[in-house]
C-alpha cells in the first residue's frame, strides 16, 4: 500500500518534520518519483561534451539511466540511455565519445546522437509483422524536458514542469555571478571529479549546507588543529599558504553566521551569505584582478565580487559555491545511500591559480581523504542511527520561525535560522502531494 | 636491477612505514618523511598533476603536520570510531632513480580496513622516492594508486 496523500501531509509541518522521511524506504521511494521524478535534476556541464559524440551518463533519480550526449550540429540532448530494442543500457561508460552513432551491445541496433534510430541489423525480419520502424518508439527517447543554463544541463521526467530559468527564480543569480566571475563570463569543468559514498540519507547534505549552527561544533576539530600548527610557522611562511584562508572560518562565530543571512525560493531552492560569507576574506590573485577589471571595468568588477554567497541549492540535487567555482551534486542509491560528485571549473581567461585554489578546496573539503567532510558525514550517520528510536517521531526546524522576511519571490531569514530547511519542506510537501506544478 | 641497492634494507623500511598506519602513529609515521615530503592519492588513472588535477590526497609537511594534530583532536567525531589496518606489500622493485638521485621504489599492497564496524579492502601500487640517508632511508614523496580511484569511496580517514 504506497502512502496516502494525508499520510504525507502529516508527514511535514511547518516547524517538525517526521522522522520517517529519513529512514522509510517507502518514503524513500516515493521521493524518487515524485521530488526527483518532476524537479529539474542537473545531468552535467556542456563543457564536458565538447565534440559531437561526446557523452557523459548518469541516473537521474536513484534508477533510471540517462546519457546527455551532444550531436553533430552541437546541440546537447539527455536520452534515455535506453535501447529503443529489448531495453538494454545503451551506454556503459561514464563518459566518452560514441563516434557516428551509439550502437548497442546486444543485437546491434544503432542510434544518433539525437535517439533516433539508424539502423536495425536484418530488417526484413519485421517485414508484415505490424512493426512499424518509422515508429518513434524504436528511438532512444528523450527525457521530457532538458535545458541548460549557461552550459549547466539539467533535465526533468515531468512534462509540467515549468521551464528551467522560471523553476529556479532568483537563485538563477548564483549561477549569473559563478559565469561573470570568468573574464570571459564562461566556465568549464576541469581537473577532474571526486565522488564521496554516503551511507545515509540523501536529505542530510543538502539540509547541512547552510546549517551554520554546525561548523563551529563539527569542525571544531580541523580548525584547531590548523590553528595549533599554523601558530608554530613564522606569519611569512601562513601567508602563503592558501589552506590557512581556506580552512579557519570554518570555526566562524555564531554572530558571523547569523549576518551571512540565508535566502529562500519556491521549489526548496535557498542560498547563506549574499553581501558576505565564509569565503568572503579570499586573497584575490592580482593577475586575475587585472583581467577581471579589462573585461568588466572597475566597478562591475567589484560588485561581482560582492555577491559573495557560500552555498546555493537547487533543490534537491545541486548545490555551487560561486566564490569557490565548485559544484556538489547528489546521487541518491537507497533510503540509507547516496553519492555526492564535486566537480571543480575553470573561470575562463582566468589564470592557472584560480582552479588551482578551487581543486585545493574541493580536496581538502570535500574528498574522502579531506578532514571536514568526513566529520559532516559522522554526523549524518549518527542522524540516521538515532532517529530509529522511538523517543521522539519529531525533527525540530523552530530556529527563527515567525522572524523570516517576505519579499515576495523571497523569503529572507537570520543565518543561523533554520529558514533553510523550513523552505525545503515546503518543497518537499508540494512535490510529495503533487501540487508543486499546478 | 642496479647491484647498489640493498632491497631487503628497502623492504624493511616500507614494512616499518606501514607499520605506523596499521595501528597509527602518525607521529613516527611524518618522521620518515623528508621536510619536503608529500603524500599523494591520485583520484583518477594516470593522473599526472596533484595541483592541476584533483586528488583524494595531496599532503605535504604543513597539511601532514594539521592531520596528525586532527587525528587524535578529541572532538573530531570522524574519529571517535578506532581505525585499524593491515597492510600487505609485495612485488618491491627498484624501478630507477630520480633526476634527484632519488630512488624510485614501487610495490603492490592490499590493506584491509577496519572502521565504524566495517571491513574494507584496498589495493593498487605505491611508488616511494626514497632518500638515501645513513643505514636508512627518508621518504621524497609517496604515491598511492588506487585500482579504483574513480569509484565512490566512504570516508579515508588514514593514509592508506
Ligand atoms: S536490446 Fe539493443 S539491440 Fe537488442
Ligand atoms: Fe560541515
Amino acid at each position: 500500500m504506497p502512502l496516502s496523500n494525508a499520510e504525507i501531509a502529516r508527514l511535514v509541518e511547518d516547524r517538525r518534520v517526521h522522522k520517517r522521511v529519513y529512514i522509510d524506504p517507502e518514503v524513500f521511494e516515493l521521493e524518487m518519483e515524485r521530488i526527483w521524478g518532476q524537479a529539474w535534476i542537473y545531468i552535467g556541464h556542456e563543457s564536458q561534451v565538447p565534440k559531437a559524440g561526446d557523452y557523459f551518463t548518469t541516473n537521474i533519480n536513484h534508477k533510471v539511466p540517462v546519457v546527455m550526449v551532444r550531436d553533430k550540429h552541437g546541440a546537447v540532448h539527455v536520452l534515455h540511455n535506453r535501447c529503443g530494442h529489448k531495453g538494454a543500457k545503451l551506454v556503459e561508460q561514464r563518459s566518452g565519445n560514441a563516434r557516428g552513432a551509439f550502437r548497442c551491445a546486444y543485437h546491434g541496433w544503432t542510434f544518433q546522437h539525437d535517439g533516433q534510430v539508424l539502423k536495425i541489423p536484418n530488417e526484413t525480419g519485421y517485414d508484415n509483422t505490424g512493426f512499424d520502424l518509422k515508429d518513434s518508439c524504436n528511438n532512444m527517447q528523450k527525457v521530457a524536458q532538458s535545458a541548460s543554463y549557461r552550459g549547466f544541463v539539467f533535465a526533468t521526467l515531468s512534462s509540467d514542469a515549468p521551464d528551467l530559468e522560471t523553476w529556479m527564480g532568483g537563485a538563477k543569480d548564483c549561477f549569473d555571478n559563478l559565469c561573470d566571475r570568468s573574464p570571459e563570463g564562461e566556465v568549464e569543468v576541469a581537473g577532474g571529479v571526486l565522488r564521496y559514498e554516503h551511507d545515509c540519507n540523501w536529505k542530510y547534505i543538502i539540509e547541512n549546507l547552510n546549517d551554520t549552527m554546525h561548523p563551529m561544533v563539527v569542525h571544531q576539530s580541523v580548525v584547531q588543529a590548523a590553528q595549533d600548527y599554523i601558530d608554530t610557522l613564522p606569519e611569512e611562511a601562513v601567508k602563503q599558504r592558501s589552506e590557512a584562508e581556506i580552512i579557519l572560518p570554518f570555526g566562524g562565530s555564531y554572530e558571523n553566521m547569523e549576518h551571512m543571512g540565508i535566502t529562500g525560493f519556491k521549489y526548496g531552492h535557498h542560498y547563506d551569505g549574499g553581501k558576505t560569507s565564509i569565503h568572503a576574506d579570499y586573497s584575490v590573485d592580482p593577475e586575475y584582478h587585472k583581467r577581471m577589471v579589462a573585461a568588466y571595468g572597475e566597478e562591475r568588477t567589484k560588485e561581482i565580487y560582492s555577491f559573495n554567497t557560500h552555498n546555493t541549492l537547487y533543490y534537491p540535487s545541486l548545490t555551487i559555491k560561486t566564490a569557490v567555482q565548485n559544484i556538489r551534486v547528489v546521487r541518491p542509491v537507497a533510503v540509507d545511500k547516496f553519492v555526492v560528485e564535486t566537480w571543480s571549473f575553470r573561470l575562463k581567461g582566468a589564470p592557472d591559480t584560480m582552479l588551482q585554489r578551487t581543486l585545493l578546496y574541493s580536496r581538502l573539503i570535500n574528498s574522502v581523504g579531506s578532514m571536514v567532510g568526513p566529520d559532516d558525514l559522522e554526523c549524518y550517520r549518527r542522524v540516521q542511527d538515532g532517529l530509529h528510536s522511538d523517543a521522539s517521531e519529531w525533527v525540530e526546524m523552530y530556529r527563527q520561525f515567525g522572524r523570516d522576511e517576505d519579499l515576495g519571490d523571497r523569503v529572507r531569514g537570520g543565518g543561523t535560522s533554520d529558514l533553510d530547511m523550513r523552505t525545503e519542506y515546503a518543497a518537499w510537501r508540494d512535490y510529495m502531494l503533487q501540487e508543486a506544478f499546478s | 636491477m642496479s647491484a647498489d641497492i640493498d632491497l631487503i634494507a628497502v623492504e624493511d623500511f616500507l614494512y616499518q612505514e606501514a607499520s605506523y598506519l596499521d595501528n597509527p602513529d602518525l607521529e613516527k609515521w611524518l618522521a620518515l618523511y623528508s621536510p619536503d615530503g608529500t603524500y599523494w592519492m591520485p583520484a583518477s588513472e594516470n593522473q599526472h598533476d596533484p595541483v592541476n588535477e584533483i586528488s583524494h590526497f595531496y599532503d605535504d609537511r604543513v597539511m601532514m603536520e594539521i592531520r596528525k594534530r586532527n587525528f587524535v583532536h578529541p572532538r573530531a567525531s570522524s574519529k571517535d570510531s578506532a581505525v585499524r589496518c593491515s597492510h600487505l606489500i609485495g612485488n618491491i622493485r627498484h624501478a630507477g632513480r630520480s633526476d634527484n638521485g632519488d630512488l624510485i621504489i614501487t610495490s603492490n599492497f592490499q590493506v584491509v580496513m577496519f572502521y565504524r564496524e566495517e571491513q574494507r579492502v584496498f589495493a593498487g601500487t605505491y611508488q616511494h622516492h626514497l632518500i638515501e640517508r645513513n643505514n636508512s632511508f627518508l621518504i621524497r614523496s609517496k604515491r598511492v594508486n588506487l585500482i579504483n580511484p574513480e569509484a565512490a569511496h566512504k570516508s579515508i580517514i588514514i593514509y592508506l
